[in-house]
């Protein structure tokens, strides 16, 4: 008795030992949590389905898209021979805690989307666009002329209706408690523009829309001057570097696409006068609506205008497809929060959330604007 | 006797017809124009916005489409003295859903155009 005594005394002193001890698991070894998932021969949920992902069998990740959503995986058969190589949707893999995304290579040659795929012309013109937009250089010289203006290099701001005013939207990046989970190499750029981005936007507001922005009476009479516009009261006010700009979900209801045209090329316009970088959003909307037309139409003039001023286009709407009901909120018209009042991409929050992946999606282009341009600029 | 009573007549006629020269009330422009701005009465703003903004006759009638219920509540409006100028209490109130949201009412200039007074935007 008193043996066994010493020997259960002795296999406790050694049991945190020997979990200290344990090998970390492999973080390039994964698997899903969800009965089956596709997976597609491309990152996004237009590529086709080359087979599916059973619960619990492990795979191996050989790299991620550019933004972040999607992990190229492997299974082989233990001999070399692959037995299972595809793309699938990164939130809905049960990922090791210790895999670093800052660790993955990064396959940026495959494009986010097949829009052959797709019959209707305005989805296929849609599906061309990248969701995570690369920085043109002329948005290098922009950022240097908002310099010379005055503006700073490390503020962002935000531009547009509820679902950019929405308090859970960008302003949480300055909170302590944030989780990134994988995204570990979005920390820099987080540090970076936090602080400004916690600050509400007098450019956003609950029934903004593009006709109304140059209107002074929607500006806010506490903070802005009088008979200045919304716009230029927030850009006075924050001198921002970068401004990230969504309109469309309100402006859909209420004007026409040459109406919303010409308001967002407005934007641009006194953006680029500004020597602000505007950074534009696709918006998502649901497919069942008697407006989904017009809805494309109108993200259809987003790329067109990106186009002809080279400013970045984030293709939100592109990336919420993967999301229920494209990441809407049961009025169909706002995008849902996580419920979490902090940035969370742990747990593949971006892939069942919009406004989970609105601010990472929002984060990542600070993260292609403060690499490609700010940090060369300020060097130079 | 004759003449002075003449000269009164002039004198009173003058005084009613408000300070300056041409017709109408500046204070009631402008709380006519806000009431027609809000109502999304097109005509009502064209006929009432001054010529500098004839170009935003369209954004100016449809500020308030996007919301719901909009409404002007305690608005009063007067002359800054012989400014143009009108200082106005009150505020608009308007529905998104089920948020509430406001715009405080301000200063605005006006301007007489053929003899009207016309509202001429925010004054500084």
């Amino acid at each position: 008795m008193r043996l066994l005594a010493v020997l259960l005394f002795g296999l406790l002193l050694t049991a945190p030992v020997a979990a200290q001890n344990a090998p970390e698991p492999d973080p390039f070894v994964a698997s899903t949590y969800l009965n089956a998932i596709n997976v597609r021969s491309g990152p996004g949920e237009t590529f086709a389905a080359v087979t599916s992902l059973g619960k619990g069998i492990p795979v191996r990740i050989v790299e991620r898209n550019r933004v972040g959503t999607w992990l190229h995986i492997q299974r082989d058969d233990g001999a070399g021979g692959l037995i299972l190589d595809g793309w699938v949707v990164g939130g809905y893999l049960d990922l090791a805690d210790n895999l670093r995304y800052s660790e993955l290579p990064v396959n940026d040659s495959l494009p986010d989307a097949d829009p052959s795929s797709q019959n209707s012309q305005s989805m296929k013109l849609l599906y061309a666009v990248p969701v995570m937009p690369f920085i043109s250089p002329a948005m290098h010289d922009l950022f240097l002329k908002g310099l010379q203006m005055g503006n700073r290099s490390n503020a962002v701001t935000k531009v547009g209706d509820s679902l950019v005013a929405n308090e859970y939207y960008l302003q949480l990046m300055n909170r302590p408690d944030n989780n990134l989970g994988h995204y570990d190499f979005l920390a820099e750029t987080i540090a970076y523009f936090g602080a400004s981005a916690a600050q509400p936007s007098a450019a956003a507001r609950v029934g903004l829309s593009t006709a109304v922005i140059f209107d002074p009476m929607w500006a806010d009479s506490t903070r802005c001057e009088a008979g200045e516009t919304a716009l230029d009261c927030e850009y006075r006010l924050k001198m921002p570097g970068v401004a990230l700009v969504m309109f469309g979900p309100n402006d859909v209801l209420h004007i026409s696409p040459k109406a919303y045209y010409d308001g967002m090329e407005k934007i641009v316009q006194r953006s680029l006068e500004k020597g602000v970088i505007p950074v534009l959003f696709t918006f998502s909307y649901n497919p069942d609506s008697e407006l989904w037309q017009e809805a494309l139409a109108f993200n259809l003039s987003l790329v067109e205008i990106a186009n002809q001023y080279q400013v970045p286009l984030v293709n939100l709407w592109a990336a919420a497809r993967i999301i229920p009901d494209y990441g809407l909120d049961t009025d169909l018209v706002h995008l849902k929060n996580s419920g979490f009042e902090y940035l969370n991409f742990a747990n593949g929050n971006e892939a069942f959330y919009g406004v989970a992946m609105q601010n990472l999606l929002a984060v990542r282009v600070l993260d292609e604007i403060r690499r490609g341009i700010i940090m060369t600029s300020l060097a130079g | 006797m004759r003449k002075l009573f003449l000269v009164m007549i002039a004198l009173l006629l003058t005084a009613c017809g408000g300070g300056g020269s041409g017709n109408g009330d500046p204070a009631g422009a402008v709380q006519r124009y806000l009431q027609a701005k809000v109502s999304g009465d097109a005509e009502g703003v064209r006929s009432l916005l001054c010529a500098a903004m004839e170009a935003d006759v369209e954004r100016e009638a449809a500020s308030f489409a996007t919301v719901s219920g909009a409404s002007i509540e305690g608005m009063t409006c007067a002359r800054d003295g012989e400014t143009d100028r009108v200082k106005c209490e009150g505020k608009i109130v308007a529905t998104y859903g089920q948020e509430k949201t406001e715009f405080p009412l301000g200063t605005y200039s006006v301007v007489q155009e053929d003899g009207e007074w016309k509202w001429c935007g925010e004054a500084s």
